[in-house]
């Protein structure tokens, strides 16, 4: 018995050593050059003397090896390829995420340098704290709201666990509404992929936040800022965010309605910049104007800022964010479509370049001086225009849509103010809202139709076509996607503050308006060993005062 | 009234029952500490609206809320009369006409019926 047994074991070790012998016998002609290229490969001695010229540094030694016994195998390649592709991916996503962290820096000096000295620092603080704020309600909910349903985002590695979007039956199909996956990060979202994607998207939507408090400056009470841009990060903008980059219902709308690649946005014309200019528009309808801004006839006053050299410089910040915003859009630098990064940076370089002589000419030719606040939101319009159409338009096409937003600018921020009576600061409004919407309706009209991710755009095969290049229903999904922009977004957001008007109020008072909100709001100056001159009286009116 | 201890205590409340509730729907603790962050959110609120009246005259007089809604209303009829023209033609243009139709309406709405309700006793006329 005990014999037999021994036999059995030795035939089944002969036999494993024989498989193996097989299976290491013949090697593929692969396996053999590699093995070729290794024993080639610089040694250690080699490596100790330097490496100067950087040729034997980065070489066949460096590809981990799976399986010692086995050594180097054409399957440890390919891995280390697919490591590499989705490690430049990953890098290229976080570079471009700081960068447009960064823009929040811009935006500070931007929205300071527009208001009076007296609310310099509470301006600043605005800016500042609304990072904290966004930051942390999109990682409770936002980003499951979001992205919680996006699928698959091939060039970060997958991120499978963001699968499950909510969805709505209507006209015999079926529409995304809003992700369940992602709160807090944790659970099967605690993934590489995912942080990548949460940080990238998180940047974007700090920045939709900040716009709001350009409209609302130098009367907007920090309680209410901080409540309000809470929600909003948390919920307003997570929604429609879904709807155009999670896989909700305007993404379907080539696949449900056949209306071209459905809803194109490519780096937030929409998604970030008119949600938050519209944004802006509700929150300074519900606030209100500054004391001083209007007169009794209805006619403006204007309240010049503090600082134009810290606009200036806030805008070439911006500028610069925006090489993050746009080509970073892609989500990686290393797969099908995404060496158009180049392309997208030089048509968003200039759009701004376009938008800037727009309004400088615009200024120059009607009201004899090239103003510099109004050039500066010239350069931001033609960068806030071309954001959705970057990654699907050409040179010429872009340098268009910047000149046009860079007049646009002007226009809007004479009729908001001369028309709508609404007072905004900065012109946040007219830079973000308009100019986004018309970002969002160039895309319709002028995608060349030559870009190709992947071979598909929001699942329908083909490249993103505009009216100009052939393709007349892209443009009615960008107009639907307007609309939803100026009804939804707008409507929940002037709801929500409308009840935070309600229950907490909006305003300070008049006596902290006067003053200015550094000391009340803040309890510091902004620029403490300033001597401040007297403000004009014609600003600060005893009748509207009075009145209130 | 300017910044103080009580808004400060109040947005912390709003905060900590915000996060629960989050955490709640999220699944930690499940309906117990969705309870616990409703509630908690539901003081802050409270708080808040307690303490409002301290803040002193603002210059800013009451908005008509009838006219505010009017304009709500009439800014979603937009986005109604623009989603479905999808399905009442397959044809491009017809679609078209019927997105710029809710465009139009809800441009109204914005640049006109909600500026002048919220402008309507507005300090400076």
């Amino acid at each position: 018995m005990k014999m037999t047994r021994r036999i059995a074991a030795m035939c089944i070790l002969g036999t494993c050593l024989f498989a193996g012998r097989v299976a290491h016998a013949d090697p593929t002609p692969a396996d053999a050059e590699l093995k070729a290229g290794l024993s080639k490969a610089p040694v250690a001695a080699d490596m100790q003397k330097g490496d100067p010229g950087g040729s034997i540094t980065g070489t066949i030694n460096d590809v981990p090896v799976s399986d010692a016994t086995a050594g180097l195998t054409t399957v440890d390649v390919a891995n280390q390829v697919g490591q590499n592709k989705i490690g430049i991916n990953f890098t290229w996503t976080l570079i471009c995420g700081f960068l447009v962290m960064f823009m929040q820096a811009g935006f500070a000096m931007v929205e300071a340098g527009l208001c009076r000295v007296k609310n310099a620092n509470h301006t600043y603080m605005m800016n500042f704290m609304v990072y904290a704020c966004g930051l942390f309600a999109y990682w409770i909910i936002g980003f499951a709201i979001q992205m919680g349903g996006v699928g698959s985002i091939g060039n970060l590695g997958g991120v499978a666990p963001l699968t499950t979007e909510h969805p709505f039956h209507l006209f015999g199909q079926t529409w995304g509404i809003f992700g369940t996956q992602g709160m807090f990060l944790s659970g099967h979202t605690y993934d590489v992929g995912v942080m990548v994607i949460f940080l990238f998207q998180m940047v974007f939507m700090d920045t939709a936040l900040t716009i709001v408090t350009g409209a609302c400056a130098e009367r907007w009470k920090f309680l209410t800022f901080f409540v309000s841009s809470v929600l909003m990060g948390a919920f307003t903008y997570p929604l429609f965010a879904n709807w155009a980059w999670g896989g909700g219902w305007l993404s379907q709308l080539g696949v449900n309605a056949g209306l071209g690649k459905g809803y194109c946005d490519f780096a937030g014309s929409g998604v970030v910049h008119a949600v938050g200019g519209l944004s802006a528009l509700a929150c300074a309808l519900i606030v209100g104007p500054r004391i001083g801004k209007f007169n009794k006839d209805g006619s403006s006053n204007a309240i010049i800022g503090h600082d134009i050299s810290a606009v200036l410089i806030g805008c070439f910040i911006l500028a610069f964010g925006w090489f993050g915003f746009n080509p970073g859009s892609t989500l990686g630098a290393s797969a099908a479509g995404c060496l158009r990064i180049g392309s997208v940076a030089v048509n968003t370089m200039l759009a701004g370049c376009t938008g800037t002589f727009g309004a400088t000419f615009y200024m120059w030719i009607l009201k004899g001086k090239p103003d510099s606040s109004m050039i500066a939101n010239g350069l931001l319009a033609g960068l806030v225009a071309i954001t959705a159409p970057s990654g699907f338009v050409n040179t010429v096409s872009s340098a268009i849509i910047g000149l046009v937003a860079g007049v646009l600018v002007c226009l809007s921020v004479s009729f908001v103010e001369n028309v709508m009576k609404v007072d905004d600061p900065v012109g946040a409004i007219s830079v973000h809202g308009a100019c986004g919407l018309w970002g969002v309706l160039s895309v319709g009209l002028f995608a060349d139709g030559k870009s190709n991710y992947g071979g598909s755009w929001n699942g329908v095969t083909g490249s993103v076509t505009g009216l100009f290049y052939g393709d007349s229903s892209q443009l009615v999904a960008q107009m639907l996607g307007i609309v939803t922009l100026m009804t939804i977004v707008f409507s929940i957001t002037f709801i929500i503050n409308w009840v935070l008007e309600i229950i907490m109020g909006q305003r300070v008072s008049i006596e902290a308006e006067v003053a200015g909100l550094d000391i009340p709001e803040m309890g510091q100056l902004g620029y403490p060993e300033f001597l401040f001159k007297k403000e004009d009286e014609s600003l600060l009116p005893a009748d509207q005062i009075a009145l209130a | 009234m300017a910044a103080n201890k009580s808004q400060g205590s109040s947005l912390a409340l709003f905060m900590v029952g915000l996060t629960s509730a989050c955490a709640g729907i999220a699944g930690y603790g499940g309906v117990v500490v969705l309870a616990i962050g409703v509630v908690l959110t539901a003081i802050a609120l409270w708080k808040f609206f307690s303490i409002k009246p301290l803040e002193g005259k603002v210059a800013l007089k009451s908005q008509p809320a009838v006219a505010k809604l009017g304009g709500i209303i009439i800014n979603l009829a937009g986005w109604l009369i623009a989603t479905f023209s999808l399905h009442m033609t397959k044809s491009v243009g017809g679609r078209m006409i019927g997105v710029l139709i809710g465009i139009a309406i809800s441009l109204v709405s914005l640049v006109f019926v909600l500026p002048g309700a919220c402008n309507k006793n507005a300090i400076w006329k």
